[in-house]
């Protein structure tokens, strides 16, 4: 049956290239891309990079999973059981290295030559592409998670001039506002909401220590003094939180600091989207500044999207996998994507005077300089470091330590570390 | 009780090969017409169980890998704290949830048979939540019972300032905010089976009975109930699977919050296999859900058969 | 009316108490249906209100602006999945799965039920276990071995491939439930027809089907309601185009980091509700009452 099918396209295919040899050199690129940017602004952004595919004159298709990202891994796996690989998809951080060793993915080598991938993308973010040397993924932007964002009314009714620097800043200021009868942290409990906090601290706290426990996953630093430290200021934090924080989305956070019932909230920059969508203004409403840092020195948590290509037998899917790499990686998209998406270009060779956040605007100068200093490092909250098992497990820890008032910081940093452990 | 399947005509008179084969073809017509939707249900049960079980004895992470490596993963599941946290919140939901699902689907059934006005009206406004995908009044449902946004909020804003109701974020009280939550959705349709089971009864049985003098409540403790007895079946069985099967309404309502409180085995099951790239722990926590399914149902068969055969030995 | 025939429970009261007794129940209805009509009146609310209104007071509030736009960008014009045409591509991909899969898998599970109640044969009663074994399979489980099935069927992402996934899944149910109501059909009834000559399907269509209809719109009502808010198949399964309209109402409703447009959101929702709530007012007219009555005579 199968092979009756075979032979008969394979007939009617070589009379077809025998008779069109001269079309069947182009191939006419095609793609199905597929991702998360399922909704609203992603999606716009999504549908203006199909215009441009549509515009070099391919024919484009894309698919994108709502909701949970393992429904877009669960697509993906049914996929590839089924025997269709897709030709892109919306993979990041260490699951790029996961698939890349499965060998099913495409090199993107021949192209990033041709067009200087590794002269422009942030160097952090070259191992996480080329997992074994090769480019196999092209990433879309880059968000910041250690943003802290600021009522402004409240921090003008409690008479706090500057964005505290340091934890020890910060916990006096929070006094103040607890003080003045509001809340000082707005927050919505969420595994990766309550991991985004926390890596924030540690990273604000011990930079040596998140680069051990967060991004080699070495579980003797996970129950270390320092982490145990990093626990009680986060204990302190949670109690500065309102009571309704379990099952909070993390936009209605937001507007809780945006509309002055609470004075501060830290959330990576995609907030800056909900910011704009209630219409409330940098320096009017809102401040930003990087999360406290003991170490005095200019920070960055790095978090990216990336989409990789997989191996295809249709020459049209693979010219399409090329154009689609090298249209994701043009300036010209880089900024439509970011714009809307409130994180700034993977490339570090964009101009953002024009069209983004002043705050956007701070992230890019901020990268260059820890980029200088030493001190960017990928998110372990957003799935950049260890594998989807170590994250997992030690995610469930953060989360039960937020909503468990009487759990102690000592048990929480043993029982991250062994929960670890006990997947290794 | 079943009607023999032989005809009273067929067994004589067979003077020809074709009206034998029809006749026997007619025989045998139940069985046929069976045969296909049973072929297809024996794969999918037992056949994807199957692939299931030997997924969680196997070393498949990313993709399905078929090398056996023993029983090490269920092992690694039972020490797992969640995995403990999961299984038990699925007892505790599913006893409350089927409970009540049935209490209240019977008692508005029931209602809703006293020849009211506006018969659709009802049935629909009960009906409807069933209608709604449950991720987006999951979330509403959220919004409602969050201390900050919802019923509490209002009735401190009505004066009453001392007033509490703060399920959701309470560790050990949010998987009963996914009880109220799921009986909401569920008990409609419940409603709508018991009806059509009332339905069913012959007006006749129960004009008599209250002609004889007997009260309303005696016909239906001891004529209309027992004789929707089957349609009891349907609704646990619906109530069961929909109880094992919870995804969507943690996943919209608490999102296994506060903390890891109110995780359920499915979504534990898909967390292993799609987003951690741990199938076979995964597979084993699939079959670990079946097993505490047959708690439930190995018992009621053998109640089942025990009874039947002591009704076949009283004659 | 149809529904009125029958026996009337509280016929037996007398009227002082039968007025009291309608009063209970009357309340009894209310106080249930306010329950279970509260979230819905949040989201209609929201889907009127301006994304200002709802980010400044609240997500449960009246209204302090209104707007019907919302409604018509739900319907056509806001982006989900890729393209801007909101959701009326996802929507009749949706009716044109869920029509076949309802309709023949309701069918096939009343001829099955009518074979498992009525022509009951040795081991019939196991068959009838095994097959009620089907409903209790978690989805996540068996994603990997259909999306297998499929491979091999050459049904990948196919709208034929989802229709077969929800026939064989559903059949489960509609056997039960369609076994557990024909089961109360009087044997009597069936005997006298087989006396008479008639044979399975003429049984089946004089006798059997028009004592169904309760049975049938609950079994429609099942299977349409579940088919038509089934996510994860309906999007592992489908691909590009072809996206059911769960997958545009979990875009809609769980943005992740993108921001939410809670109007548009809950004026899609209430449109992606009405084929079942229509399924439900219309098929309403067939929970008739006492029709065996009318058969026997």
């Amino acid at each position: 049956m199968y092979l009756a099918r075979y032979a008969t396209a394979a007939v009617a295919a070589s009379t077809i290239l025998g008779l069109l040899s001269v079309t069947a050199v182009y191939a006419v690129p095609k793609t199905n891309l597929l991702s998360q940017w399922d909704n609203g602004s992603d999606a716009a952004a999504i549908a203006k990079l199909g215009e441009m595919f549509t515009a070099a004159g391919g024919k484009w298709e894309s698919t994108s999973i709502a909701g949970h990202t393992a429904n877009t891994l669960a697509k993906l796996r049914a996929d590839v059981v089924s025997g269709n690989l897709p030709p892109a998809v919306q993979l990041k951080g260490p699951e790029i290295a996961e698939w890349d060793a499965t060998g099913m993915t495409l090199s993107l080598d021949e192209i990033a030559r041709k067009e200087n991938w590794d002269g422009v993308v942030a160097p952090e973010l070259l191992s996480v592409m080329k997992p074994k040397g090769s480019w196999v993924a092209v990433p879309m932007n880059i968000h910041r998670i250690n943003w802290m964002w600021a009522s402004k009314i409240v921090l003008d009714k409690v008479g706090i001039k500057e964005m505290p620097k340091t934890w020890a800043e910060f916990n006096a200021d929070a006094e103040k506002v607890k003080a003045a009868g509001i809340i000082p942290i707005a927050h919505g409990s969420a595994d990766w909401t309550d991991a985004t906090t926390f890596e924030i601290v540690v990273y604000g706290m011990d930079i040596d220590l998140f680069r051990k426990a967060f991004i080699e996953g070495n579980t003797d630093a996970m129950r270390s003094p320092q982490m145990v430290a990093a626990f009680e200021q986060y204990r302190k934090m949670v109690k500065w939180m309102d009571p309704g924080i379990a099952g909070r989305a993390w936009d209605a956070a937001a507007n809780m600091m945006l509309t002055g019932q609470a004075a501060f909230f830290f959330m990576g920059d995609w907030s800056i989207g909900t910011f704009n969508a209630g219409g409330f203004k940098e320096g009017v409403d809102y401040l930003c500044g990087q999360a406290p840092a003991d170490n005095g020195k200019p920070g960055f948590i790095l978090n990216s999207d990336s989409v990789v290509f997989f191996k295809q037998k249709d020459a049209d899917y693979l010219a399409g996998s090329k154009l689609l790499a090298h249209l994701i990686m043009t300036k010209e998209f880089q900024t439509i994507f970011n714009q809307a998406k409130g994180s700034i270009p993977a490339r570090l060779d964009v101009d953002l005077s024009k069209g983004f956040n002043p705050c956007q605007q701070k992230s890019q100068q901020d990268l260059g300089e820890s980029i200088k200093a030493g001190t960017l490092v990928r998110s372990f909250a957003h799935n950049m470091t260890i594998l989807q098992k170590y994250r997992g497990a030690a995610m469930e820890v953060i989360t039960e330590f937020v909503n468990t008032p009487n759990l102690a910081a000592n048990d929480a940093a043993n029982r991250m570390a062994e929960a670890v452990e006990a997947q290794q | 009780m079943a009607v023999e399947p032989v005809t009273l005509t067929s067994v004589k008179a067979a003077p020809n090969h074709g009206r034998m084969l029809r006749e026997r073809l007619a025989t045998i017509l139940p069985q046929l017409v069976l045969a296909p939707s049973l072929f297809a249900t024996l794969i999918y049960v037992f056949v994807f169980c199957g692939w299931t079980i030997w997924i969680s004895l196997s070393n498949s992470s990313l993709l399905p890998d078929y090398s056996i490596s023993g029983f090490h993963h269920y092992v690694e599941l039972w020490s797992n704290r969640r995995w403990t946290i999961a299984y038990t919140n699925l007892f505790l939901f599913t006893s409350l949830y089927v409970i009540g699902a049935t209490a209240i689907g019977l008692l508005l059934a029931i209602l809703i048979d006293q020849r009211v006005r506006a018969e659709a009206l009802w049935r629909t406004i009960y009906l409807y939540p069933l209608a709604v995908s449950f991720v987006v009044t999951g979330t509403v449902w959220r919004w409602l019972l969050s201390p900050s946004t919802g019923v509490e909020r209002v009735v401190h804003q009505l004066g009453w300032a001392s007033f509490k109701f703060d399920w959701l974020v309470q560790r050990e009280m949010a998987i009963y905010t996914v009880v109220i939550t799921g009986i909401w959705q569920a008990s409609g349709f419940v409603m709508a089976l018991f009806l059509a089971g009332l339905r069913s009864i012959d007006p006749d049985l129960v004009k008599a009975a209250q002609i004889d003098g007997a009260s309303m409540p005696r016909i239906y403790r001891r004529i209309i109930l027992p004789a929707i007895g089957p349609i009891f079946i349907s609704v646990l069985v619906v109530l069961l699977q929909f109880a094992i099967k919870t995804f969507d309404l943690v996943i919209a309502l608490t999102g296994g919050g506060p903390g890891i409180a109110t995780t359920v085995p499915a979504i534990y099951v898909y967390d292993l296999m799609f987003q951690r790239g741990q199938m076979a722990e995964g597979a084993a926590a699939a079959i670990m859900i079946l097993l505490a399914l047959s708690l439930v149902l190995v018992p009621y068969t053998i109640w089942k058969n025990w009874r039947e055969r002591r009704e076949a030995a009283r004659g | 009316m149809a529904e009125a025939a029958g026996y009337d429970p509280l016929g037996a009261a007398g009227t002082w108490r039968h007025q009291r007794a309608k009063l209970v129940v009357y309340t009894l209805l209310c106080l249930f249906a306010l329950y279970y009509v509260l979230p819905l009146g949040v989201v209609i609310l929201n889907s009127f209100r301006d994304l200002p209104d709802i980010n400044r007071n609240g997500l449960i509030g009246l209204p302090h602006s209104f707007s019907l736009n919302y409604w018509s960008l739900a319907w056509d014009k806001f982006c989900v999945g890729g393209t801007c045409a909101g959701i009326e591509p996802f929507f009749f991909n949706s009716v044109s799965m869920v029509v076949p899969a309802t309709i023949i898998s309701t069918a096939v599970g009343a001829v099955n039920g009518y074979v498992l109640a009525k022509w009951r044969f040795t081991g019939s009663e196991v068959l009838f276990g095994l097959m009620t074994l089907g409903v209790f399979m978690p989805g996540q489980m068996v994603l990997l071995p259909w999306a297998r099935v499929l491979g091999w069927l050459g049904l990948t992402n196919t709208t034929s491939g989802l229709v077969l996934i929800h026939c064989v899944q559903g059949l489960s149910f509609t056997t039960l439930f369609c076994r557990n109501y024909y089961v109360n059909i009087p044997d009597d009834l069936i005997k006298a027809a087989r006396i008479d000559g008639a044979g399975f399907w003429r049984i089946f269509r004089k006798i059997v089907l028009p004592l169904s209809p309760p049975i049938l719109i609950v079994t429609v009502i099942w299977q349409f309601t579940n088919i038509w808010n089934e996510f994860l198949f309906a999007v592992i399964f489908s691909s590009g185009t072809h996206q059911p309209i769960t997958a545009a109402l979990i875009a809609l409703s769980a943005g992740g980091t993108s921001v939410h447009q809670y109007n548009v959101e809950s004026a899609a929702v209430l449109i992606a509700a009405l084929p079942p709530l229509l399924v439900y007012v219309f098929g309403g007219r067939y929970f008739l009452r006492g029709l065996t009555q009318g058969a026997l005579k």
